[in-house]
């Protein structure tokens, strides 16, 4: 048709933002005047034809040809709608592609000298091949775009046979920028034109495909926070609906409420305060909360100013003293003296106490007593093998699951800061790399540092220094010195028979009777009787093995009563194998007569005293000192120092110094399975050598214990109350003691020390002439002959 | 964004429903006569000059132009709906038609096409 061929003249309608392509339908809305002037210029024209040209620039209100791109479209209106606030509302359809060659202003628009510039049309593979895989690429950028339509638009793209106009009906779909598809709408040939919207497109696909991605994620994300926040605030609405109010803030509300009601130290109230705040701001999932919460609690549990008032009548406290224990006077006299002195000095420090004995003696019933009688709350821990420092003191907040020491935690318990507080087998305590105890000990049992007591948990200084400490040993061996030294030493020396009977009758008996359940008269155990337990069915410094054997006869008699025998029992000696079986130990008898070489000898043990024997032989040709029967390090060397000391005074004590020469000598100490040291034998073993070389028996009579040096001194031991009970068990009625021990002799109960004969010796002479009867002539003689 | 998408989804729909033809088609009934066929289009407004009739083979071709005229001084478009400009449509019957007389006729708007078929009416 003519018009397409030649060159006309048409209103030209300037887009911003926007290419109109041909073939294609477009929808616009007409506001700036010159366009709308222009749009009713095609409107009064016979073909409603104009000239629509994209805008280099959008800003421009009123373009010039040079702000124009130079190729357009000519475009048929083909609805148009007026709005009331003065905008033409029109659709267009693009004909055909067109060269702007001249443009003119015709009243209140433009006009353009037009020509048609249709596209060379070609059919080449490569245009094929372009066209296939732009309807492919534009397929699936459509799926993401359009998924509920897309297999309509599927149908649509695959309909377009031309590729031209599946180009354009395709670019308007994604949104391209201006310069890309007015560069489309330019391209010189359809391959060109492929080309380009091939490239468009796979941009276009990987933008989409990462926008899905990214969407996809955001959506989860989203999702997740969404439904995390929908449970917590579930979770907050039945809290409070069970609460009446925010759970976390109700409890440090509590804790608040706790913390005004208390009395406490300035430091402990900051720091209290300190944490409240943390806690407040803290989430309860937080697994910082229950750390500090936990915290808390304990701060403000601790007794910091409780105090039990101590009851400083003297009267009532020694009665229940001695209602608990029997004798023990130097224990209980100083616990009387230290309320004597509260009385006094309220301020004044505790004591820190040692309780030494063996085991049975009642040295952990003592402590509850003296808190009986103190009017304070008692606690026992016990030391026994603890091998780490940490347990006394804590572990640092740092660590997960740290609580406090075993110290604070006792004084929580009690809930008092001055309790009676008994750290039993303190000799027991392990020490090995991982820590010492013993040198938390020395803080904790120093009055002067233990008033700023720093617990690592706590991590704020405690005052202990109301505590009344109590330490139980069996042994001072393993106590290390600068611990032994903090403490005031109390021994608790082994009982003797009386002793023992009179504590059955007074405790053991009633407590054992009782427990049974029986009425006191329901079973009497006649002293004989008690005896007889005593020396044939238990040995021991203490006095649990007797308190069994009570309770044995108790829970017997208990049997019979239940099976209707309810007639009162007496236990008389002769009935005992009856009652307790056949007897365990035969009574101890001492060797009626020694040969020469044997000296008896006295020991201390752990389980109280016992008398012991001392062999020594001479071996013709033999040489040296053999020394056999388990012994310790000490006792070797103080069989030495014996011989030495022999040999040095060998002229005085009438021994031929060829006797040394000729024979070795073997000393041997049964039993010889149990393990044996220290000094005590030290005068035995004198005794035994000068026996073996003069050929003199010892007397079998005396018993004897003492520590000597290379001059011939006798020196103190220990044990001396258990030592002599041994002896006297066995009969023997005389014992030599050194000197410095004769102050001993006042734990010995009354009748014994009457009963007993002591020799006290000052030297090993005194010993020997004691001992060995034939020497004690020799001596009388060497010194009248002076 | 959203502007985009809406203008992408009238854009579709254009596609999808006007896929795009440059012309537009006039409507168009076909009878069956004892003599041929007669086909109406809806043509007002045409002129007769501006109407131009093809026969290929079965198919036949009305293609022309509706040109709009001033009817009035100081008459101007308050809303637009009729189609102008170019307008062609072609419709394919079930028969050759070379060598069929046509014959056109103009009545009240409306276009009508007589074909006469010689020989056999298929």
């Amino acid at each position: 048709m003519s018009s397409t061929d030649n060159v006309q003249s048409l209103p030209v309608l300037p887009l911003k933002n926007a290419v109109l392509f041909p073939l294609v339908l477009m929808p616009l809305t007409i506001g700036r005047p010159n366009s709308i002037a222009a749009t009713e210029a095609a409107l009064a024209s016979e073909g409603k034809d104009l000239v629509v040209v994209a805008q280099r620039d959008a800003s421009k209100e009123a373009p010039a040809l040079t702000d124009l791109y130079s190729i357009g479209t000519r475009a048929v209106i083909k609805q148009m709608a007026r709005k009331s606030e003065g905008t033409l509302e029109v659709v267009l359809l693009g004909v055909e592609r067109v060269v702007l060659l001249k443009l003119e202003q015709d009243g209140a628009y433009q006009t353009a000298r037009i020509k048609p510039l249709p596209l060379p049309q070609e059919k080449s593979p490569e245009i094929e091949a372009l066209h296939r895989e732009v309807a492919d690429l534009a397929a699936r950028a459509l799926a993401f775009i359009q998924p509920q339509a897309a297999e309509e638009l599927r149908r649509l793209i695959d309909a377009s046979k031309e590729p031209l106009r599946l180009v354009y009906t395709l670019a308007p779909m994604f949104g391209l920028e201006l310069v890309k598809e007015q560069a489309l709408l330019e391209a010189a040939t359809v391959a060109d034109c492929l080309r380009l919207m091939h490239s468009y497109l796979t941009h276009e696909l990987q933008v989409l495909e990462l926008r899905n991605k990214i969407a996809d994620e955001a959506q989860s994300e989203m999702s997740k926070e969404q439904r995390e926040y929908l449970l917590r605030q579930q979770l907050r609405a039945i809290q409070k609906e069970l609460n009446g109010e925010n759970p976390e803030a109700s409890e440090v509300a509590l804790l608040r409420e706790r913390l005004a009601k208390l009395d406490l130290p300035e430091e402990v109230r900051k720091e209290t305060e300190r944490e409240l705040a943390r806690l407040e701001r803290l989430p309860s999932a937080a697994p910082d909360y229950h750390v500090t919460r936990t915290y808390l609690d304990i701060l403000l549990e601790l007794p910091w100013k409780v105090a039990t008032e101590d009851v400083l009548d003297i009267a009532s406290a020694r009665q229940i003293l001695d209602e608990d224990h029997y004798d023990l006077r130097e224990v209980k006299e100083r616990i009387l003296e230290h309320l004597g002195v509260l009385k006094l000095n309220p301020t004044a420090k505790s004591p820190i106490l040692c309780f030494v004995g063996p085991p049975g003696v009642g040295k952990t019933s003592l402590g509850q007593s003296i808190a009986r009688a103190l009017g304070r709350k008692f606690e026992r821990l016990s030391l026994g093998g603890m091998h780490d420092e940490a347990e006394l003191r804590g572990h640092r907040r740092t660590y997960i699951g740290a609580m406090p020491g075993r110290i604070i935690q006792a004084i929580r318990r009690a809930g008092v800061n001055n309790p009676v507080l008994m750290l039993d087998e303190v000799d027991k305590v392990g020490r090995d790399f991982r820590g010492d105890p013993t040198a938390a000990l020395l803080e904790i049992l120093d009055p002067e540092q233990n008033r700023n007591f720093r617990d690592n948990y706590l991590d704020l200084p405690f005052d202990l220094s109301k505590v009344f400490f109590i330490t139980t040993a069996n042994t001072l061996d393993t106590i290390p010195r600068p611990l032994l030294d903090r403490m005031e030493l109390l021994r608790l020396a082994g009982y003797s028979e009386e002793e023992k009977i009179e504590i059955a009758k007074r405790y053991l008996i009633p407590r054992q009777i009782k427990e049974a359940g029986l009425k006191p008269e329901d079973c009497v155990i006649s002293d004989d009787a008690l005896k007889a337990i005593i020396a044939q069915y238990t040995r021991e410094a203490g006095v649990r093995q007797l308190e069994r054997a009570i309770g044995r006869i108790a829970r017997k008699t208990a049997v019979r009563h239940a099976e209707g025998r309810t007639e009162p029992v007496t236990i008389k000696r002769e009935d005992l194998v009856t009652w307790l079986g056949p007897r365990r130990f035969s009574p101890e008898q001492a060797r009626r007569q020694l040969p020469a070489g044997v000296a008896t000898g006295l020991a201390w043990t752990e389980t109280g005293g016992e008398v012991l024997y001392v062999e020594a032989t001479l071996l013709p040709n033999g040489r040296g000192l053999i020394l056999t029967g388990q012994l310790g390090e000490v006792m070797q060397e103080s069989a030495r120092a014996a011989q030495s000391y022999l040999w040095s005074h060998a002229e005085e004590l009438g021994i031929d110094r060829d006797r040394f020469r000729k024979y070795g000598v073997h000393i041997h100490v049964p039993a010889g399975a149990t393990p044996k040291d220290g000094p005590s034998a030290g005068v035995t073993m004198a005794t035994a050598l000068a026996s073996v070389y003069t050929n003199y028996p010892a007397r079998a009579d005396i018993a004897m214990t003492g520590e000597i040096t290379l001059t011939g001194l006798v020196l103190p031991i220990g044990g001396v109350k258990e030592k002599v009970l041994a002896a006297r068990r066995v009969g023997i009625k005389r014992v030599i003691l050194p000197r410095d021990n004769e102050k001993d002799l006042t734990d010995l109960p009354d009748p014994v020390v009457k009963e007993m004969e002591f020799i006290f010796a000052d030297k090993i002479e005194d010993v020997l002439t004691a001992a060995i009867p034939q020497l004690g002539e020799h001596f009388a003689g060497v010194s009248a002959a002076v | 964004m959203s502007d985009t998408f809406d203008r992408m989804q009238s854009m579709f729909d254009g596609a999808i429903q006007r896929s795009g033809e440059i012309f537009w088609r006039p409507a168009a009934d076909i009878y069956r006569t004892r003599t041929g066929w007669l086909i109406k289009y809806d043509l007002a407004g045409v002129r007769s000059e501006d109407i131009e009739v093809t026969v290929l083979g079965s198919r036949i071709t009305v293609r022309g132009m509706r040109r709009d005229w001033q009817l009035e001084d100081g008459a101007r478009h308050y809303s637009m709906e009729i189609s102008y400009n170019r307008f062609e449509r072609t419709l394919e019957l079930p028969c050759d038609l070379s060598g069929t007389e046509v014959e056109i006729q103009g009545r009240e708007g409306i276009l009508l096409l007589r074909l006469t078929c010689q020989g056999d009416i298929p």
